[in-house]
């Protein structure tokens, strides 16, 4: 063990995390832990790791808090100025391919996966993840963070096209529950943000309120 | 990650009035991905005795082994219960024998000597004794544990209220650690017996 503490000082605030994001017919809906920590410490419980772009676009973050905190205010400013010269809200696409620009062209500064989901008049409910190289992937489904290893096969198994709303908010519950009992950097509460035309909604699930499996 | 953080896991005691608690949490894992929930990290040496160990899961199960066969040698011989003292000094020359090539793993002692009287001690992994009137902590939350159980601990309480004051202090501390958790075990040791309860808290 390290009694001077050198370890834990310097390491830096990373979100191991499980995000995760789904698009069904009007919208999308979006998930993630709440843990960030320093080496295994806990740094924050119940953190929120959905960070709003606009009203109606969103992303979920995952990688360095840091890198991310900063890279998600750069794109919120863009999107603001952005609004404002259209006259109307931004494209989901936009948000995405400006997240794209700055994790693509800083690939060797940063260590940030982000997922952006979000609804516009254009495209409907729609989600794009970017990982850790910059590359821009538009899926009907996306997952990202360390926990998201353990939930593949959960979720390949269980997605299917065409799900209402309920049946994502359950999809996005149980599998972030599934990550959240596996990896150690994944964990505390599960927060679910919902969006459609009509703007977005946050969703709140403590411990206690979360599915149940298999407990070994 | 350092090999004592490999499998994660905590151990904590506590003294109480003529009683000793000692619990643990229940996860073994592969650095960060937990591979079982029903771990056991505490383990009776004899009735008034347990050990608890941390650290490299396959080092605390060899100590297990290795500390059984020392006590059934010694009762063989002395034809009596090895005294918590005595058995703290066992485990201590043991660690030190393997000085340069050491076992990955930091134990806690609990038991009541002679007069019902609580034991108390904790070491590194090299065996360095530090016994302790009130409280014993060890595992990747040390820090976290000694912080919440400084914060609960009261001298001479009974053993139902040392029994809540362990399971808080320990509960507290484990929701702070990634590599801990998952499940929980408190034993409360009194002359008249062991009473073991499972604890029911956070998994994940």
């Amino acid at each position: 063990m390290d009694p001077y503490g050198q370890e834990w000082m310097n390491a830096e605030h990373s979100m191991g995390t499980s995000i995760m994001a789904v698009a069904f017919d009007g919208g999308v809906v979006m998930g993630a832990d709440s843990r960030t920590t320093t080496g295994a410490y806990i740094a924050n419980r119940v953190s929120d790791k959905i960070t709003p772009m606009t009203d109606k676009i969103y992303c979920c973050r995952s990688g360095s808090a840091a890198d991310t905190q900063i890279i998600s205010d750069y794109v919120r400013y863009y999107l603001s100025m952005h609004d404002i010269e259209l006259g109307e809200d931004p494209d989901v696409d936009t948000a995405a391919k400006l997240f794209r620009e700055l994790c693509y062209h800083n690939k060797g500064q940063l260590m940030a996966g982000i997922i952006v989901a979000g609804w516009d008049k254009h495209k409907g409910g729609q989600v794009f993840t970017i990982p850790l190289g910059g590359a821009l992937v538009q899926q009907p489904f996306a997952i990202g963070g360390s926990g998201s290893s353990y939930i593949y096969g959960y979720c390949d198994s269980n997605f299917k096209e065409g799900m209402t709303k309920e049946e994502c908010m359950e999809f996005v519950k149980n599998a972030l529950s599934l990550a959240m009992a596996r990896d150690g950097s994944s964990g505390g509460v599960v927060r679910l943000v919902v969006i459609d035309k009509d703007g977005s909604e946050r969703k709140f699930f403590p411990g206690n309120k979360l599915p149940e499996f298999w407990m070994g | 990650m350092s090999i004592l953080e490999y499998n994660g896991g905590c151990v904590i005691a506590m003294a109480g009035k003529d009683c000793v608690a000692i619990a643990s949490d229940h996860r073994l894992g592969v650095q960060l991905t937990t591979v079982a929930m029903d771990a056991t990290r505490i383990f009776p040496m004899h009735d008034k005795l347990y050990l608890g160990l941390t650290g490299l899961m396959t080092d605390i199960t060899t100590l297990d082994q290795l500390f059984r066969f020392r006590l059934e040698m010694y009762e063989m011989r002395e034809n009596r219960k090895i005294k918590p003292k005595t058995f703290s000094n066992l485990v201590s020359s043991t660690l030190y024998g393997k000085r340069f090539g050491p076992y990955f793993s930091e134990p806690v002692i609990a038991g009541l000597d002679k007069d019902n009287k609580p034991f108390l001690c904790s070491m590194d992994l090299l065996g360095c004794i530090a016994e302790a009137d009130d409280f014993a902590v060890a595992g990747t939350c040390a820090e976290s544990l000694l912080g919440t159980c400084e914060t609960f601990y009261r001298p001479n309480l009974e053993p139902e209220d040392l029994f809540e004051t362990v399971s808080q202090s320990l509960l507290a501390a484990l929701d702070r650690d990634c590599i801990s958790g998952w499940g929980a075990v408190v034993h409360i040791i009194t002359k008249d017996g062991v009473t073991t309860r499972e604890l029911d808290g956070r998994m994940d």
